[in-house]
């Protein structure tokens, strides 16, 4: 399989070539073109609850499609997220790897994407009651609105809430007012996410709540 | 005339240098800034042309009523043209080709283009995704815009490309409105629902994002109007 990550950080995309047999899963209604001979096989995310609980409280799709090239010459397709913004590839060697709701894109058939609870905290701070861990391994593909700050901690940390795309399974989440009450409230700074641990974090630019409140009052 | 693109593939703007005398015709409300001696005329059709006919046809296709043309009059001049949506730009040539461009792609061209409504129009509008096709027949420059980066495609067989994703293809290419892999079912729950499969040889332009998946993404923070 021969992957590139293409169309600059403002719009990242995904070239696949498939050889014969490969398969490639991605989140559903993220393919924007393929070879009309790859076969799509699309399947539930996860067993029927977790699908549900990934679908309704960790931002993914429902289901996920396969595509898997069945002639034996190399096949193409292109995948993409909805959002403008960078994507990144990360290759996994069973470390494990968290998301935030709404970042996962892609994976090699050996990545396995699993459900955890995050916790309340993580809720409240928009960020969603489950995480999405990936283990085992293969290559993962994840995306971000707007491009990603990578930045690597040994202690605490914070960041706005929303912004959180994805964190090492060294790191935790906590969640806390931005500064004193007024800075808080009236800051624009609101709750944040504070984040715990050692290990790398990435952050994203923008997001999609800062740019709702900004078209909101316009209508 | 020159055609510049400028500042690709994230925010990108096309400036068009004009002799005098030279028009340029674009879609309403795409110019940007301009010098000083441009002559703008708004017709419901391309220059000594067409008529109110076409222009309704424009319209069923999404695009305006109107077009603009711009004239240099006197001297040379420049306009530069953007987009409402960040993205990349292309031009393309046509030497008495056509190209079928998707409605919400079409930018500028140049005079001796003709602007039609695709023959196409009326197999989409069963997609239920509200694709809509201009035919661009003629000889010259063609200025095209797109959500995201622009890629293209050489097709020699079949090539499977999601509705929202396609800018232009050519006309030596078939068309039909199906299901992406062997079963509709699929198709449908993997979230791709109808996609067009292109047949024959030829190129097709994609762009990389699909504002119509952008807006579903976004449309659960706006509130209710």
């Amino acid at each position: 399989m021969q992957t590139a990550i293409k169309g600059s950080k403002a719009f990242s995309y995904i070239e696949v070539s498939l050889e014969q047999g490969e398969s490639i899963v991605c989140e559903a209604g993220g393919m924007s073109s393929m070879d009309a001979a790859i076969d799509l096989t699309a399947r539930l995310n996860g067993g029927f609850l977790r699908a549900l609980i990934k679908r309704y409280l960790g931002g993914e799709t429902l289901f996920v499609s396969n595509f898997t090239n069945n002639t034996s010459q190399p096949r193409t397709l292109t995948l993409v997220q909805s959002v403008p913004g960078e994507i990144r590839c990360q290759k996994m060697q069973g470390e494990g790897f968290n998301l935030q709701p709404g970042a996962f894109i892609a994976c090699t058939a050996g990545v396995k994407l699993g459900l955890r609870w995050a916790g309340l905290v993580s809720f409240i701070a928009r960020e969603g009651l489950f995480k999405l861990v990936a283990s085992g391994d293969g290559n993962l593909w994840y995306g971000a609105y707007g491009a990603m700050i990578e930045k690597e901690i040994d202690g605490e940390y914070i960041v706005d809430t929303a912004h959180l795309v994805a964190f090492e399974p060294g790191v935790k989440l906590k969640l806390q007012l931005a500064g004193g009450l007024f800075s808080s409230l009236f800051g624009g700074e609101g709750l944040v996410t504070r984040v715990e641990g050692k290990g790398k974090i990435i952050v994203q630019s923008r997001s999609l709540a800062g740019l709702a409140g900004w078209l909101n009052p316009k209508f | 005339m020159q055609i510049e693109l400028l500042h690709q593939p994230g925010n990108t703007a096309a400036r068009v240098t004009l002799a005098p005398g030279e028009t340029i015709t674009s879609e309403s409300g795409a110019m940007i800034a301009m010098s000083g001696n441009m002559d703008i005329t708004t017709s419901t059709h391309k220059k000594k042309s067409g008529g109110l006919l076409k222009a309704a046809k424009r319209m069923l296709a999404g695009e305006s009523f109107f077009l603009n043309h711009f004239e240099s009059s006197g001297q040379a001049g420049e306009v530069i043209f953007g987009t409402g949506l960040a993205g990349d730009m292309m031009v393309r040539e046509l030497e008495q080709e056509s190209l079928i461009v998707q409605s919400r792609s079409f930018l500028a061209a140049t005079d001796d283009i003709d602007i039609g409504f695709g023959w196409q129009g009326f197999a989409s509008i069963f997609s239920g995704e509200s694709v809509f096709w201009l035919n661009l027949k003629g000889s010259g420059s063609v200025v095209l815009t797109s959500f995201g980066a622009i890629y293209p495609v050489v097709v020699d067989g079949d090539y499977i490309v999601d509705t929202g994703h396609i800018v232009a293809f050519e006309e030596t290419l078939d068309f039909t409105i199906t299901k992406a892999g062997k079963s509709w079912l699929h198709s449908y729950l993997g979230g791709e629902g109808l996609v067009c499969k292109f047949s024959g040889t030829g190129t097709v332009w994609c762009q990389s994002h699909s504002s119509a998946d952008f807006g579903q993404r976004l449309a659960p923070s706006l509130k209710n109007r």
